[in-house]
């Protein structure tokens, strides 16, 4: 016999979170409805939904803006944090020397600098790539040196006693073991790029053919279509979940034999 | 050193003996007057000096913090001596790990790597030490065979039991065919009925390929029941207090472990633990 819909973890898994959107959706509908609020002040669900069905075309074209610089931004952040990372493992001299340096990276608010690269970078689309890695790259370091750092100690000292190089102990010990750690940084560098690169976007407030979902924002505010800009806002917001829904897919299928995290367990 | 073997013929019709009688057998470790103090001032040992000699079953026994663990440790080459020395097959350590001088050691804990199926945890030593090949292949079987985990070849550690996954720790220290085996209190987080079938394991697999082991222990009765000699050592500082030669012929079965002469032994390893423990406490105060 089926067992009932409700005890499936996986449907609830789904269905809690999408249930509890549309409750909320349902009662900001009604709330406007009820209150005659203006939708130039506050629009309801069903008003942002044909904005987005009106504007479709010019809202797909500056996600796909904003998603190439997001995309962009979290390969070369992954790709430059673990170097930085393998580096820092190197030793603690190389790691105490340069970490800070990264830190201040992590620590300096992006809209501050932004306006600097957007005129030191000639091309658009590299300049807001650098403000989104300078956002997404710190995390992906600083999980990355601290997997490779912990390391179960009597498994070093195996790795030792069969005289085992560096390369080998990087390979088959450090590297492995850095997965989890690896993974929770890339949850949270996957949500900074996007982040940096919308908010580089609002500095640089570029537009034309080169328009992302910021300068969509910052337009349909100026022209108080501000179910557009809703619109605009919502697929930031969605795009952010499916990039960490990814990140926690992709972790769960590297991780699901062995790691505590994509395991399931049975009591 | 011999291919590993197979021990159930040898079970089968064991040769009793009383041991290796090894006072003259040829020394494996000659530890002499091993000091380690650690960076924080603790003396974890002091004057420690001990021969293993070739065939012998050594238990280090004593409470917590006298220094047994430090000791094996040093043994196997995974800690500097802050004064003394130590040698192995009477030479520096540099040479472990050449033809009849290699070494193995199973910790604590299982150590497993989590993300790797038992079998590539087993053929590791190989790796690391670049001896892979078709040889390779049928010790990993062969040493799977042995701990009884040939069925489990493609499992995940986290698939298996506590006692399986020590198992397959020490068929990852049988695949390098070692000449000396140091267990770091191997099996001190297990049940009772797992620890000793364990027990009879390692004692018939020690007998079968003329192993040499140093094994550490917190339990009277596992040192006592696996031994030829066990080391009794005392606390702070940690050091050697004496040396009991367990006089019994193996192999050693249930008989043995309720005999008068098991319940003898095992009086006179406690009392010497005690006098360890209250040398202790007087040098203390």
């Amino acid at each position: 016999m089926n067992a009932p819909l409700i005890r499936n973890e996986r449907f609830v898994q789904i269905a809690a979170p999408i249930s509890v959107g549309l409750l909320f959706l349902l009662i900001w509908e009604i709330a406007v409805r009820a209150t005659g609020v203006a939708p130039y002040v506050l629009p309801g669900p069903l008003t942002i939904f044909s904005a987005l069905q009106e504007n479709w075309l010019d809202l797909l074209n500056a996600l796909l803006t904003t998603l190439k610089v997001t995309f962009l931004a979290f390969a070369i952040a992954v790709l430059l944090g673990v170097a930085c990372s393998l580096l820092f493992i190197q030793s603690k001299w190389i790691e105490m020397s340069l970490f800070p340096y990264a830190i201040l990276m992590q620590v300096t608010p992006i809209v501050a600098i932004a306006p600097l690269i957007i005129i030191w970078i000639d091309d658009t689309t590299w300049s807001l790539t650098v403000c989104a890695v300078i956002m997404a790259i710190f995390p992906v370091i600083s999980n990355t040196t601290l997997g490779l750092r912990s390391v179960d100690p009597n498994l070093l000292n195996m790795f030792r006693m069969y005289r085992a190089g560096r390369w080998q102990q990087l390979v088959r010990l450090r590297i492995p073991g850095a997965l989890p750690y690896f993974f929770g940084g890339l949850r949270i560098s996957s949500g900074l790029a996007l982040i940096g690169a919308v908010v580089a976007e609002f500095v640089a407030g570029t537009g034309g053919a080169k328009a992302g979902l910021a300068y969509m924002i910052l337009q349909s505010s100026y022209s108080l279509q501000i179910p557009k800009m809703f619109a605009a806002l919502m697929l930031i917001t969605v795009t952010g979940v499916l990039l960490f829904t990814l990140m926690v897919w992709l972790s769960n299928l590297a991780l699901r034999n062995w790691h505590e995290s994509a395991m399931k367990t049975e009591n | 050193m011999s291919a590993l073997k197979l021990v159930p013929e040898s079970v089968e019709n064991p040769p009793v003996t009383n041991g290796p009688k090894t006072r003259s057998a040829r020394p494996v470790i000659q530890a002499r007057h091993v000091d380690k103090i650690y960076a924080n001032g603790t003396v974890a040992l002091q004057d420690a000096t001990l021969d293993v000699r070739q065939g012998e079953f050594i238990s280090l026994l004593g409470p917590s913090g006298c220094g047994k663990s430090t000791l094996l440790r040093i043994m196997a080459g995974l800690g500097d001596v802050s004064a003394g020395c130590v040698k192995w097959w009477e030479q520096d350590y540099d040479v472990v790990g050449s033809k009849g001088r290699k070494l193995a050691f199973v910790f604590q804990n299982a150590t497993l790597m989590p993300w790797a199926r038992v079998r590539a945890n087993v053929r590791l030593p190989l790796d690391l030490q670049k001896a892979a090949g078709e040889h390779a292949e049928r010790r990993i079987d062969t040493a799977l065979e042995m701990v009884g985990l040939s069925q489990f070849g493609g499992a995940y550690p986290r698939e298996l039991s506590g006692g399986m996954q020590m198992r397959a720790s020490i068929a990852r220290a049988l695949v390098t065919e070692p000449d000396l085996m140091l267990m770091d209190e191997p099996f001190g987080a297990l049940d009772e009925m797992t620890r000793n079938k364990l027990n009879d394991d390692i004692l018939r697999l020690w007998q079968a390929n003329g192993w040499t082991i140093v094994f550490v222990t917190h339990s009277v009765y596992e040192a006592v029941y696996l031994s030829s000699r066990v080391v009794v050592m005392g606390a702070r500082p940690g050091r050697i207090v004496e040396e009991i030669d367990i006089d019994e012929p193996f192999p050693r079965g249930p008989d043995f472990r309720v005999s008068q002469r098991f319940a003898d032994y095992c009086r006179q390893v406690s009392e010497s633990l005690e006098k360890a423990s209250s040398m202790g406490q007087e040098a203390a105060s």
